[in-house]
């Protein structure tokens, strides 16, 4: 009996070290700069350097409740050192935080940052923050909300 | 004064907030901004005219260094480079693009020299060319007249060569800044093409190599050598505006009178072309001229062929009806005089070497004389005359032996 006692525990033992999930730490996904990009007629971007496409036309939506009008619209994109994506352009009153998923991204907070519209927005890596600029205003940001204004 | 000094420290903190938040820049502006910068002036370094303009971009360079000195990981990050090291690179650009203009400036003082030179001895030419044309209107031609003739065609000849040789030059000079620069040049080459084509006054002094050789043909009578030799400094000549011309004509593609130029060039040298072997032909046709044998005209192989077998099929129909003595006559002006001691042994080495006619053109013109001979001057005729003259000959011979020699009577002495 003891013996099997024994050998439950080891066997259980084992599996439990065989299923352990592997972690590499620590990483760091920030840009150093924020990326422009343009909205094709199909609601694509395309980003050139970490070569990947979105399709952001669900965003437009979200934001001007209008997902016709976005064509030619740029949007300005950039990532925080954790690896969240951060989305904003002209007009846009939030910054949308978003999550990388297997084919897509997650909306992980919506961050209202004026009731008017942004004018001239821009992104800067600010580790482990990210700024938001919009003449003469300046937010830093995390994926939670706004840290400071 | 309190309430002064603290209004004055209340309109500095908020100037101070205000200016930070005016000049608060994006990074991706920034980024976009240096990459701007340092395109602009990779780009100037490429098209810059001068060397003064190297050294106002060089000082616009320190001063994009110096401004971003700040940002260089961000720089260094966003666009992938080695801020130090792209610095080094466009400063060695630079460097280059200065020894250019230094090199530029070495050849025009080069080229300008030349350029005193050639027109000294085109000067020279001009004058030997007009007293040659003088002595040789004179009729009655004296020694004196002869051997000064001799002298300044000698001294003309050699101040071609030199000039020619120093237009050479000139064209190689630029065939050097072509191959350095192949392909498309920018503006900045484009101009320093235009100096050089202007300083050595290229144009002018080609054409004027191409009309003084001309004209040294029309004013001498030059030998299969001469002729050889002229031909042979058309093509290395020619070869070299082959070379340059092209690639002058799309520099000069927005500047209708030097195209039109270089266009003017290309159909000096076919026209000096033309005239060399016209000489060739020419010199050929008054050999056979000079001894009265009426050949047609003829300016390449094919038409000499085409002549001298016209020539000969008529003396061989006409032989019989002109006096056998009148076609013999013919016939060995043709071929001892003319033929066979100079155009074979002196010109159609020449001609062939310039392709001018074929080894095939030699073989049909003798083959068409062996045939005349054949019927003026046949092996079995001559075999006979050879017979009748050796015959006399040794009979004559005989004659002369017999005379001189006294007969001897025979006599016989009786031994006691």
């Amino acid at each position: 009996m003891s013996f099997q006692k024994y050998f439950s525990a080891l066997l259980l033992l084992f599996i439990i070290t065989a299923c352990s999930s592997l972690t590499l730490k620590p990483a760091d996904y920030s840009w150093p700069i924020e990326n422009v990009l343009k909205v094709d007629s199909k609601g694509f971007i395309e980003e050139q350097r970490y070569s990947f496409t979105l399709k952001v036309k669900a965003l437009f939506y979200e934001e001007f409740k209008d997902s016709t009008n976005f064509s030619g619209k740029e949007i300005r994109l950039i990532r925080d050192k954790v690896g969240f994506y951060y989305i904003t352009g002209k007009d846009f009153k939030n910054v949308y935080v978003f999550e990388p998923e297997e084919n897509g991204m997650d909306l992980e907070n919506k961050i209202l940052v004026t009731e008017t519209g942004l004018l001239s927005p821009a992104f800067n890596q600010k580790s482990p923050n990210i700024e938001l600029l919009d003449s003469p205003n300046k937010y830093l940001l995390n994926y939670k909300g706004i840290v400071r204004k | 004064m309190k309430t002064k000094k603290i209004f004055f420290l209340i309109f500095l903190f908020t100037a101070f907030v205000l200016n930070h938040n005016v000049f608060a820049q994006s990074d991706s502006e920034k980024v976009n901004n240096f990459a701007s910068r340092f395109n602009q002036y990779e780009n100037a370094i490429k098209n810059a005219a001068s060397l003064d303009e190297c050294n106002v971009i060089g000082e616009n360079i320190a001063k994009l260094k110096e401004e971003f000195a700040d940002s260089k990981t961000l720089l260094e990050k966003s666009l992938q480079i080695n801020y130090d090291e792209e610095f080094l690179k466009i400063e060695r650009a630079l460097e280059v693009r200065k020894g250019d203009f230094t090199q530029i400036v070495q050849l025009t003082t080069e080229v300008g020299s030349l350029k005193d030179k050639v027109s000294e001895l085109s000067q020279q030419n001009e004058g030997l060319i007009s007293q040659i044309k003088l002595l040789n209107i004179r009729t009655a031609k004296d020694a004196a007249t002869i051997a000064s003739l001799t002298k300044l065609v000698a001294q003309l000849k050699s101040n071609i060569e030199q000039r020619d040789q120093l237009v050479r030059g000139i064209v190689d000079s630029l065939l050097q800044e072509f191959v350095k620069t192949p392909g498309t040049l920018n503006e900045a080459e484009k101009q320093a093409v235009f100096k050089k084509v202007d300083n050595g006054n290229l144009f002018y002094n080609i054409e004027r190599t191409i009309s003084d050789n001309v004209q040294f043909m029309k004013v001498t009578q030059m030998t299969a050598d001469d002729l050889s030799k002229m031909k042979e400094q058309y093509r290395d000549f020619n070869k070299v505006w082959r070379q340059v011309g092209p690639k002058l004509a799309e520099v000069y593609l927005n500047r209708r009178d030097k195209a039109a130029q270089v266009a003017n060039i290309d159909a000096l040298f076919t026209d000096w072309d033309l005239r060399i072997n016209d000489e060739m032909w020419g010199q050929v046709n008054k050999l056979f001229r000079d001894y009265k044998l009426a050949l047609l005209p003829f300016r390449s192989g094919d038409q000499f062929v085409n002549s001298v077998t016209s020539f000969v099929d008529d003396e061989i129909k006409n032989y019989g009806i002109k006096s056998s003595e009148e076609s013999e006559k013919t016939f060995y002006a043709f071929t001892d005089s003319v033929y066979f001691r100079t155009v074979q042994p002196v010109w159609v080495p020449v001609l062939i070497e310039n392709n001018l006619m074929t080894e095939a053109n030699k073989d049909s013109v003798e083959k068409r004389i062996a045939t005349w001979k054949e019927k003026v001057a046949p092996a079995s005729k001559m075999n006979w005359i050879y017979i009748i003259g050796v015959l006399v000959m040794a009979a004559l011979i005989a004659a002369y032996f017999l005379k001189g020699k006294k007969i001897k009577p025979i006599t016989f002495e009786e031994k006691s």
